[in-house]
This record gives structure tokens, C-alpha cells and sequence, in this order.
């Protein structure tokens, strides 16, 4: 399961993009873990993510955070998105004081990442790098359009729907954080990025549907 | 998933919410309907809640569409994994499992991602491809439990023509077999009808670098400068050699 991974964008606007999410090995530690996954939601909430979900219940913009909270299980995998690398570092100070011993995983620029582990006084353990797309790469839409999409990487978010959140916004039905909180609600992770959404479909909502390409 | 006809008001709004673009608007009928053979069962139409009047319907699914569904729809666990999406824990946990060790390189072919789709066809010619290198492929992986040889990548016949979100083929592999398998994901990459993403996992070497990452850059590849990184707080610490 790569659901973060794969994120497309420029440096401009991937230096505002990080998941960091929690997650326990099924068999090795994970018995017993639905309350320690509680703790992390509690580390990673008191510095405002713009997203916060867990695979078994949702994200924020469809459930409330307390339903987020009180439903870890033993098989959770719990995601916060914040926007920027200092309180990733801040974050990753808590986790490793609280030290849960559940797996933790930082998404977003490699090499902040690799720094942000350095001034959490942590050494990095594995790194899964991101090859690209191949094959028919005919049936991919735009690049702006591949990089909201990507942002769900279970691929919830229609192609054909975030053309339409650029137009609703172009044609003042809609502001930019409305269009982008609709799209994060589609991801059930709660990994989307709703600030970095709505700067990507306003670029997109200052074009024509042709310009866009 | 199915559209009630006699409850459909024709809106089309639930064309937007679907990912593989098969809900179709008949004219005759003034009714929307979906294709059955492009629809994966991924449910985000149903869950969006866009149908005004509750026409879409999940139907009783048969084997084959349970099966769309598991690599579909991002809520369902699969039976090798436990753990909800159509993916496995892969490098996420590699600090406690030790899943990807020094020495040897973990790689994910996702096909269908981002946003097109795939079939199963499609999914076994790029397992049958990396199989003649000599790769192990990942045993808790929805895909390897669909193979009927694990050896040559060969998937159930029965399944082939099944269309599903996307699909992960999963394996560990020696480092110094990575420059092959990478050679042959690029050919390989011709010969399908979709698209696939490509990951590299490796456990960082004593300096902090990914030898695979060098790998990947000698021969032509450009990895994003985004990635992830598991920052070693699992516990146990799996430790190699022990």
C-alpha cells in the first residue's frame, strides 16, 4: 500500500505537503494497539493538521475528529497533513518522547524530511522512493489535474470531478477552500492536502479548460 | 454498484464522483446507468452521497465482483493483509517486520494508478516480467494470492479479464538483480493498456543513502523528489542478523 507515495507536484508546492501517519505491524506488535493510535491523534492534533484521518473510519471532513478518535482499532492506519516542515519537526519530537512504538512514516520532500528527522535527534530507517508513471500515459489527464489526484492515492478523486470543482470556482459558484474540502472529503484516509488543493485549482480556475493542458 | 432506473431522476451528477468514468447517461431513458464490465465496485459514488434521490444501490456482489472490490475500494481488508486498502504494509512497518533488509530492494509496480484502472491481463504480463529475473514476490499481497505459480507470476485465468482501481505487484529482490527487473518494468511498460507506478523500498545504508535510489538514477530513471520515509520509532526494532 502506497497511498502517500506517488504525490505529484513542483518543489513550490510539495514544500507545503507532509503526511506523517501511524501505523502497527499486523504480525508482529499490533495486538492491543487501537488506544496507543488515540495518543498519536492526540500528539499530532495539538498542532492543527489541515487533515487528519484513519483507514477504518475517515477523514475529518466527512466524520467529526471525535469519531476519528474514538474509533482506532488494532489495524488503524492514522494520518495527519500539515504544511510545513517546522512542526513536522515538532511533531516528530513528541513521537519519539511518547516513544508508542508504533511504526511512524513521514510523506513529502526527502530531503526536509531527512532534516527534519536530523533535528529530532532521529536516524531514518527505510525511504521508499517514487520511480514515476509508465506505460499509456495517454490516458492521463492534465498535470494539475495529476496532482490533486494523486494527493488520494487510492485514486478517490475523479479526474473528471476536480475539472469541475476549477470551473465552479471560476464561475464564483464556489470558493477555492469549499472546492478543495469537498475533494479531501472523497479521500477516506484523510491524507489530501486541502490548502495545496485550493492553490492548485485556483491556477486551474484562472485558465480555460485548454489552457490547462 | 447499480443505478435503480425507476429512482434515477436523470441528474447526472454521479458521472462526476466516479473515478473509471463508467456511469453512462442513456438518452432514450433519460436515466444514468452504469457499465457493469468498466465498473471496479469501489463504492466512492455510493459514499459520496451525490445521488439526491438514493438511486445508487450496492448490489449483492458475486465472487468475481468481491473480488473488484478488495482492490477497489479503499475500505475493505483483505484476507492476507487485515489491514483496510488494496495494498499491504510494505515499508510502513519495515522497522519492526524487517520485510526489506540490507542487501536487497522491496518494489511496488501499482497498476492502474494513478486513475486509469486495470486489468488483470495487463497485471500478470508485469508479474511474468519480473519473474524471469528471479524475484520473491511479496506472500501477504492480494496480488500473489491471485497467483497460481509463484515461480513464473502466472495469475488464475478465471480472473484475468477482471477490471479493478488499481493493482500492486509486489516483491523483494536481491540489489544486484535490481538493474534487470528495472530494465525489464521499462519494456514490459509498452506492452500494457494502462498505466503503473513504480517504487523503490530500501532499508538506508549505514551513511544514510538508498543504494537503490543510485540504481534507479544510473539507468535513466528520475525519482520524485518526494517520498517516504519510516523514521524507525516502530518497536520491537527488528534487528537484522538476529
Amino acid at each position: 500500500m502506497t497511498h502517500t507515495l506517488h504525490r505529484r507536484g513542483t518543489y513550490e508546492n510539495l514544500k507545503n505537503d507532509y503526511v506523517i501517519f501511524a501505523i502497527a505491524a499486523q504480525t508482529v506488535n499490533a495486538k492491543g494497539t487501537a488506544p496507543l493510535f488515540q495518543d498519536f491523534y492526540n500528539i499530532v492534533n495539538k498542532y492543527d493538521p489541515v487533515n487528519i484521518g484513519d483507514m477504518v473510519t475517515g477523514n475529518m471532513y466527512s466524520l467529526s475528529k471525535s469519531v476519528i478518535e474514538n474509533g482506532t482499532k488494532d489495524n488503524s492506519i492514522f494520518h495527519a497533513v500539515f504544511t510545513d516542515v517546522e512542526t513536522v519537526v515538532k511533531v516528530l519530537k513528541d513521537l519519539k518522547e511518547a516513544n508508542l512504538g508504533l511504526s511512524i512514516v513521514v510523506s513529502g520532500i526527502l530531503k526536509h524530511v531527512d532534516k527534519c528527522c536530523s533535528e529530532a535527534g532521529i536516524q531514518r530507517h527505510t525511504v521508499e522512493n517514487s520511480l514515476g508513471i509508465l506505460g499509456n500515459t495517454k490516458k492521463l489527464p492534465t498535470e494539475k489535474v495529476l496532482q490533486i489526484n494523486t494527493m488520494c492515492g487510492h485514486g478517490m478523486i475523479a479526474f473528471n470531478l476536480i475539472e469541475y470543482m476549477a470551473e465552479m470556482i471560476k464561475m464564483g459558484k464556489k470558493t477555492a477552500k469549499e472546492a478543495a474540502e469537498e475533494l479531501a472529503s472523497q479521500c477516506h484516509c484523510g491524507i489530501v492536502n486541502p490548502v495545496r488543493v485550493a492553490a492548485i485549482l485556483e491556477e486551474m480556475a484562472k485558465l480555460s479548460v485548454t489552457e490547462r493542458d | 454498484m447499480i443505478i435503480e432506473k425507476e429512482i434515477c431522476i436523470g441528474c447526472k451528477r454521479c458521472q462526476l464522483y466516479c473515478p473509471m468514468e463508467c456511469i453512462n447517461y442513456n438518452e432514450n431513458q433519460r436515466k444514468c446507468e452504469i457499465d457493469l464490465d468498466e465498473c471496479v465496485e469501489c463504492g466512492i459514488c455510493l459514499r459520496s452521497n451525490v445521488c439526491t434521490t438514493d438511486a445508487l444501490k450496492q448490489q449483492e456482489l458475486d465472487e468475481m465482483r468481491k473480488l473488484r472490490q478488495t482492490f477497489s475500494n479503499p475500505l475493505i481488508p483483505h484476507k492476507t493483509t487485515s489491514v483496510p486498502g488494496r495494498g499491504t504494509e510494505e515499508m510502513k512497518t519495515n522497522d519492526v517486520t524487517g520485510r526489506f533488509r540490507r542487501g536487497h530492494v522491496g518494489v511496488a509496480i501499482e497498476l492502474g494508478r494513478p486513475g486509469t484502472g486495470t486489468r488483470f491481463i495487463d497485471v500478470e504480463k508485469v508479474a511474468m516480467a519480473v519473474a524471469l529475473i528471479g524475484v520473491t514476490f511479496e506472500m501477504f499481497n492480494p496480488v500473489t494470492d491471485l497467483m497460481v505459480n509463484k515461480a513464473t507470476g502466472k495469475i488464475k485465468d478465471d480472473v484475468l479479464n477482471e477490471k479493478v482501481l488499481s493493482a500492486i505487484v509486489e516483491f523483494d529482490v536481491d540489489i544486484d538483480k535490481l538493474e534487470k527487473v528495472l530494465l525489464a518494468t521499462k519494456q514490459v511498460a509498452n506492452n500494457v493498456d494502462t498505466v503503473f507506478s513504480v517504487d523503490l523500498a530500501c532499508r538506508l545504508d549505514q551513511d544514510n543513502t538508498s543504494p537503490a535510489e543510485s540504481i534507479a538514477k544510473k539507468l535513466g530513471f528520475e525519482p520524485y523528489i518526494t517520498g517516504k520515509t519510516n523514521v524507525g520509532l516502530g518497536r520491537p526494532l527488528f534487528k537484522e542478523g538476529e
